[in-house]
């Protein structure tokens, strides 16, 4: 087996800049996994930029010694690092260079015991020391070269592959230390790029020089299962099956490969990782079929099948902490797919479906209320009809309910946009319901029987528009109606006009009336929305 | 005056108003693929912006080496023994962390006290301004950095943005990040808080969004400092200092640009106001 039992600064300074070769082909990996201290995606270019500082000084530096070396390179790390972990590093190089202080040579045992002065200096350097970060992995490392060190021999390559080893183990498990990354999914950024570097010195020791080459730093895993954010789920849909994860391990394992078997087996698929490991993730209505089709890729490891309706009361929780205000939960009444997606994304912490043809009951709102995290819950009906059920739950629960009698959809968004996360829920209830009076509702629909109306003969399946609840318009084309209905508005002083559009309407008509306002109206700001509610063809909001 | 203050490029302080004031500013780098550029030095804000729209890569951001800091203080250093540093939020940046261990690592010997303004743009540049104004009146370092902790609390900051992306790819999003993902198109306003990005509003149009930042500034009840900032729009913020003139002499309302690497993170379009007051 090969050997390698001393270096001169030669050796040293080529084998670090074979190191940060390694780096560099992962930098931008890294940067992805960065979220702590600060969320800011640079960690891999800030310990790449380190590095190249850390070289260029070394490369100044006389050729024999090993002390000389490591001076230079902990005093370029020092003037040139950058971030938290760049100047982690910069304090590592000079532990480095103070445990080979006056060395002309560098041997194993001097490199366990140069190690160890990199930790403590690393250590040493920060006021307040988090573990689970790069200084967990140098600690790790050091003291593995230690125990290999004193174990006998001295030779350079088992002391550094007693090193890597172990600053691989730290790396994955970084998420069982620091919270953050467990919540975020990653293992520690700066622990990593640590890691490559003493993985690229390794190589080199080694002789790997094609290695170095031609292939890339392995991403670590973490060792911890990590928790998978669910996508949102409104309350009363029907959930996608099960919740199947796990790691998938075997040679040449394609992602894209992996990805195009599984996508027909069901929803939300994830697949990462490289050729010798791969995360799944998936919710599909047959976990067994998925784990039978990936035994015959690789070995199974980590599986993790989870009920999804077991999960909605996790979702409940989670969507409440998307809100910024934790103590106020607000409960929607809408239907059409399209619709439910706008008041997801405005950040709703429940839906419940619901609206002209389905009223929900005041049992339904309550459970939802009851549902909630939160103490405090704001209900939207979007319904004139559903008002007096919303009404009815403050009486049935200990929570404090409070109902913004919002009539119609754009009256809902309204109200939701008002929303305000710094407000208390007095101030912000007054809001909402001021809101209001800053839009206008036209809804079209056909009549579903002949009838006299606002003192209007109605023929059935005619047209009919009504503004703000009002019917205002009859006539053969709902396009026709809808523009006789915008007409009654002064347009001059509206900024915003939405259309939503129904189950039943052609995308390219809704297209084409939205067209035709902007050319009218060319200071409007017109947005053309699916709704996919039924009933109404259109719904259309003005501010 | 008695002792130096520095501050980072964040801050946004004008050019002009750092010179008059004595104020050495440490530039951040931003980064277009293998180039990387000092704030406001290798590149100014338009320089900037018509490179954002042009590059296939985005830019990302760094810290300043830490050798920059501990230079700049040991040349400050040669002039005087106390040194004021204001950073930006040591919640948004490592700047501030850098600043501190550049105080270990300096040559020279000087008392150096390295301030956390919670804020960047121009919530920091005010903050660097007031202390550079005070400490020319000949307020000694403890006076100031008490009056510093003193206006953290009194000043705010309120942006208007067109889109999130550039604010959610830095990482930087905070809380704001509820407001991501929306269907319908918004115009979100949001602010620091305790040193993180909050989101405060969310408006439908671009005119309410800056009726918003108007109604805010409007809303305090004593305004000792005030800001008006634009990324592209230099036509909207000079409409805004006009509405706000009635309130706050308009040659006292700083004008500054967005930063470049204040850019980098908040994009195109960005409007902001930062008032240094009190609410009631």
């Amino acid at each position: 087996m090969k050997r390698v039992d001393s270096l001169i600064g030669q050796n040293l300074r080529e084998m670090f800049a074979a190191a940060t070769a390694w780096l560099e082909k992962s930098a931008s990996d890294i940067d992805a996994l960065n979220v702590f201290p600060v969320p800011d995606g640079d960690t891999g270019t800030n310990m790449l930029l380190t590095m190249r500082s850390t070289m260029e000084e070394a490369y100044r530096a006389p050729d024999r010694s090993v002390a000389a070396v490591a001076q230079a390179m902990a005093k370029g790390a020092l003037m040139g690092a950058r971030g938290n972990s760049g100047v982690i590093l910069s304090q590592i190089w000079r532990g480095l260079a103070q445990g080979l202080a006056e060395k002309e040579a560098l041997t194993g045992s001097d490199l366990a015991g140069a190690l160890k002065q990199s930790s403590t200096m690393a250590y040493n350097g920060l006021s307040n020391p988090v573990e689970g970060t790069i200084l967990t992995v140098i600690r790790e490392a050091a003291s593995a070269a230690q125990t290999q060190a004193s174990s006998g021999g001295n030779d350079l390559i088992s002391i550094m592959e007693a090193a890597v080893d172990a600053a691989s183990e730290a790396v994955a498990n970084t998420p069982s230390l620091l919270p953050v990354l467990k919540e975020a999914g990653v293992v520690d950024a700066g622990g990593q790029g640590l890691y490559t570097i003493l993985e690229g010195t390794l190589h080199y020791l080694k002789g790997e020089a094609e290695q170095l080459q031609l292939r890339k730093p392995l991403m670590i895993v973490s060792s911890v299962p990590l928790p998978v954010r669910l996508p949102q789920m409104a309350m009363g849909e029907v959930p996608y099956g099960y919740c199947t994860e796990f790691m998938l391990k075997g040679h040449e394992l394609g992602s894209d490969k992996i990805r195009r078997k599984l996508e027909k087996k069901g929803q939300s698929l994830i697949v990462v990782g490289d050729e010798s490991t791969v995360r799944i993730h998936i919710h599909t209505l047959a976990p067994g079929d998925v784990i039978h089709q990936a035994t015959s890729l690789g070995t199974i490891h980590q599986v993790s099948i989870r009920n999804m309706d077991e999960q909605l009361q996790d979702f409940v929780e989670m969507q409440t902490e998307r809100m910024p205000e934790v103590d106020m939960a607000i409960i929607v009444v809408v239907s059409g797919d399209g619709l439910t997606e706008v008041f997801k994304s405005l950040g709703v912490t429940v839906i419940v479906p619901g609206g002209q043809t389905m009223n929900p009951s005041t049992k339904d709102l309550l459970q939802a209320a009851e549902a909630v995290a939160s103490d405090k819950v704001i209900i939207l009906p979007n319904n004139k009809n559903i008002v007096p059920a919303a009404e009815q739950v403050q009486s049935l629960t200990a929570k404090k309910i409070e109902v913004v009698p919002t009539t119609t959809i754009p009256q809902g968004v309204a109200a939701l946009l008002a929303f305000d996360y710094e407000a208390d829920f007095g101030t912000n209830i007054e809001l909402m319901k001021k809101s209001k009076s800053a839009v206008a509702t036209i809804e079209i629909t056909r009549a579903i029987r002949s009838t006299q109306l606002g003192g209007q003969n109605i023929k059935k399946k005619q047209a009919i528009g009504f503004l703000d609840g009002d019917l205002v318009a009859v006539g053969d084309s709902t396009t026709d109606v809808l523009n006789e209905v915008l007409a009654r508005l002064a347009l001059t002083k509206a900024e915003v006009i939405t259309i939503y559009y129904g189950a039943d309407t052609e995308p390219t008509e809704a297209e084409q009336v939205g067209l035709s306002i902007r050319e009218q109206h060319p200071h409007l700001q017109v947005e053309v929305i699916r709704g996919g509610q039924s009933h109404y063809n259109y719904i259309v909001s003005v501010e | 005056m008695t002792f130096k203050i520095i501050a980072d490029s964040l801050g946004d302080v004008p050019p002009e108003v750092a010179k008059e004031l004595g104020i050495t500013i440490i530039p951040v780098h931003v980064i277009f693929g293998a180039e990387s550029f000092r704030d406001g030095i290798d590149l100014t804000s338009e320089q900037f912006y018509d490179k954002l729209t042009r590059e296939k890569t985005l830019p990302t951001t760094s810290v300043p080496p830490l050798g920059t800091f501990v230079d700049a203080f040991d040349k400050l250093a040669e002039e005087t023994d106390q040194i004021l540093a204001i950073t930006v939020s040591s919640k948004l940046s490592a700047t501030h962390e850098t600043a501190a261990q550049a105080v270990e690592l300096m040559k020279r010997k000087c008392r150096v006290e390295v301030v956390d303004s919670l804020g960047a743009g121009m919530a920091e540049g005010l903050l660097v301004i007031t202390a550079a104004k005070a400490a020319q009146a000949g307020a000694g370092l403890d006076e100031v950095i008490k009056l510093t902790q003193r206006n953290i609390t009194r000043t705010e900051i309120r942006m208007a943005f067109d889109t999130l992306e550039y604010l959610k790819r830095g990482g930087r999003i905070g809380r704001a990040q509820a407001l991501l993902g929306s269907v319908l198109k918004l115009n979100p306003i949001l602010g620091i808080k305790d040193g993180e990005v909050h989101p405060f509003a969310r408006e439908r149009s671009r005119a309410k969004a800056i009726d918003y930042l108007y109604n805010f500034a409007m809303s305090f009840a004593n305004i000792e400092e005030l800001a008006v900032e634009d990324a592209t729009t230099p036509d909207e913020a000079d409409m805004l200092v006009e509405r706000l003139s009635s309130r706050f002499p308009r040659e006292r309302i700083y004008r500054p640009k967005v930063s470049p690497v204040l850019g980098a993170h908040v994009g195109p379009h960005v409007l902001s106001v930062a008032v240094l007051g009190d609410r009631k």
